[in-house]
């Protein structure tokens, strides 16, 4: 293709030889084939018999468990009374663990608004949805944003000595790094985490944390939300 | 009829163009919205008054503390019931919150330390309700203590004083 | 062909006038009246007539979507029996589930059940996002459907929070001290907020009342709502995400 000609549109005298629609392609999209998707069942049996069974397993597998594990119960409720530790449900564990070091207004409210805030841009950006790998296009740039915000990061948490939210975001910083400066050439593991984009990493940062600060909170805080060991 | 239907055309097309006029429909329309929006913000006005209880069945938050010769000078008294402190020291009475300012646990008070500590989060208080160290943001509130005319203390949680203020007796 | 007792008798009710009047489509084995199977009934409609054969396999979703929904199912089912012997009342609220537990027929495994589906629930649709978002599944035309997944993770957070509280234990009051002290921390309307839900200033028997209705009553309306709504998208926007397979051309 001659990139350097330019196109004019115009309509031909004689509709019979020439189209009188023309579509235009420029150089920056490309007339896109669809990939096969692969072929339709019908839903009825193939999906609505499957459910059906899986929820027969489920019901299954769970009353079992029911049958055996008891669900708790301590005494009545004393509001004279704080027991110690005072734990919430485990899903909010990790919350109260980052309430051990950041003032409730950050912790209780900012931060989970801002996680949930950033949960529901997630489809609303352009860089999700294109999902090119994190270092392969202005990786020099890239790069020195990322240990801009890696350095600042790790300033922060070290500042309010938030060290169960420091380590995972270290290990997770870290491995990112790795992935700038080892070559294209390993195994397909290797590689295919290589071509993780941006995105792929920030929820797996958040993962990350969040299950640390879940399992510090739930097993190794005691009393007085002190450090215990949990084989101990 | 040609020329009705362009005049009628015409006048339509004339009430949108115009300056400050508008046609019927659109007007009515707004009308009717104006006043759904009225009757919905009146709506919820009113739902939110109706969830605020304006009568609550719990424990009075201003008490009397019994006669000041009960509490010896240089001593913190827990009240179980009330969730507060009377502290006297060689200068008069605070009534100090038990409630710890972090979390909302009851904090307990150590005599062997000197200090008031919460068993949540291990934020220690002086007897005054000063925060030593921490989670908690803030040193514990002191309420509103007056001698009545009886000669009782009486203490009042719905009202917080300045943390210098004492209660001379 | 040979036919069983019951396979004649379940055809000779089909054919019967009372059975025609509430089942219109005869059996399911033309592709017709598979089709009627799902369109035809209020409740499957919402699941599209055919799906993507790649979107069946166990290792596409891992049925997580599907695993969050039938505990929500389950714990609807539990829940409801459980509110027959339940007075959400201090502290009669506490005796009852120690009657639950001593004194009625399996009280015991409905409360383990109902507790136990609500603890997997809570672990399936967060593992349900994440893999949702691992595998691209919240791309166009699927945005909204997204979102609508977010507001279902914080219903469900929120239904657990509030059956924490119900068995009135030690457990239940202090850990829903601690949550409603941390939303007073909010500065505009913290307070305000802690005092509608609480219905009051400390965490007593309004409280109970207020977190019995939204478990009950108001969370599980808006999350059906919503999961109507989430499978709907699903069948509107072309079935679940998958891959596409480049090195074939589309045949349809």
């Amino acid at each position: 293709m001659n990139e350097g000609t330019k196109y004019e549109a115009g309509i031909a005298s004689d509709a019979q030889k020439n189209p009188v629609r023309v579509v235009f392609v420029s150089k920056k999209t490309s007339a896109k084939v669809k990939g096969d998707l692969g072929r339709q069942l019908m839903s009825y049996p193939n999906l609505i018999l499957r459910e059906v069974v899986a929820f027969q397993v489920v019901t299954i597998v769970l009353v079992v468990l029911a049958l055996f594990w008891d669900a708790p119960l301590e005494q009545l409720a004393n509001p004279l009374l704080t027991p110690n530790p005072a734990k919430a449900p485990w899903y909010f564990l990790g919350l109260q663990e980052l309430l051990h070091y950041f003032p409730p207004i950050v912790a209780g409210i900012i931060i989970p608004g801002l996680v949930v805030l950033a949960l529901v841009v997630v489809p609303y950006f352009n860089v999700n949805i294109r999902g090119e790998p994190l270092w392969a296009t202005n990786s020099r740039r890239r790069f020195l944003i990322f240990v801009l915000l890696f350095t600042g990061a790790l300033a922060f948490l070290g500042f309010f000595e938030a060290w169960t939210v420091l380590v995972p975001t270290l290990a997770v910083g870290a491995l990112i790094l790795i992935f700038y400066f080892i070559p294209q050439e390993g195994p397909k593991s290797v590689k295919s985490l290589r071509e993780r984009p941006v995105s792929w990493w920030v929820m797996t940062w958040f993962l990350a944390v969040s299950l640390v600060l879940t399992v510090v909170g739930t097993f190794f805080r005691g009393p007085g939300w002190s450090w215990v060991w949990p084989w101990r | 009829m040609s020329e009705l239907d362009a005049a009628s055309t015409a006048g339509l097309q004339a009430a949108s163009q115009v300056e400050g006029e508008i046609d019927r429909r659109d007007f009515l329309n707004e009308i009717a919205a104006t006043a759904l929006g009225i009757a919905g913000l009146g709506a919820m006005v009113v739902t939110y008054r109706y969830l605020s209880p304006n009568a609550l069945f719990e424990p009075s938050m201003s008490f009397r503390a019994g006669n000041p010769d009960l509490y010896p000078v240089n001593s913190v008294s827990y009240l179980q019931d009330q969730q507060v402190y009377i502290v006297r020291t060689s200068e008069g009475f605070y009534a100090v919150s038990a409630v710890c300012t972090h979390l909302g646990c009851i904090t307990q008070w150590k005599p062997e330390s000197g200090r008031i500590a919460c068993p949540c989060h291990g934020s220690k208080f002086q007897s005054d309700g000063t925060k030593v160290e921490g989670p908690a943001p803030r040193s514990l509130p002191h309420f509103a203590i007056v001698l009545t005319a009886d000669g009782e203390l009486k203490v009042d949680k719905m009202e917080t004083i300045n943390l210098k203020q004492v209660l001379k007796v | 062909m040979a036919t069983t007792t019951f396979q004649q008798a379940l055809a000779w009710l089909r054919a019967t006038r009372v059975w025609k009047s509430i089942f219109r489509r005869g059996p399911a084995r033309t592709n017709r009246t598979r089709s009627l199977a799902v369109f035809g009934n209020l409740f499957l409609h919402l699941a599209p007539v055919k799906v993507r054969e790649q979107s069946l396999r166990v290792r596409a979703t891992y049925y997580l979507g599907s695993f969050s929904f039938f505990l929500f199912a389950l714990l609807t089912a539990t829940g409801i029996l459980l509110m027959l012997y339940y007075h959400p009342a201090v502290p009669r609220a506490y005796l009852d589930m120690k009657d639950l537990r001593f004194v009625v027929s399996n009280g015991v495994f409905l409360r383990n059940l109902h507790r136990l589906a609500a603890h997997l629930m809570v672990i399936a649709v967060f593992w349900h996002m994440f893999h949702v978002f691992y595998r691209g599944g919240y791309r166009p035309p699927h945005e909204f459907n997204w979102v609508v997944g977010v507001v279902l993770l914080l219903l469900t957070l929120f239904l657990s929070y509030t059956g924490y509280l119900l068995p009135w234990d030690q457990l239940a009051f202090w850990a829903v001290t601690v949550g409603t002290n941390i939303i007073s921390a909010e500065p505009l309307l913290g307070h305000r907020i802690r005092f509608l839900l609480l219905g009051g200033n400390v965490v007593g028997e309004n409280a109970l009342l207020r977190f019995y209705v939204l478990h009950c009553v108001i969370l599980p309306l808006a999350a059906g709502i919503l999961i109507a709504i989430h499978f709907w998208r699903i069948q509107k926007d072309g079935g679940l995400t998958v891959q596409e397979n480049p090195e074939r051309k589309d045949h349809e």
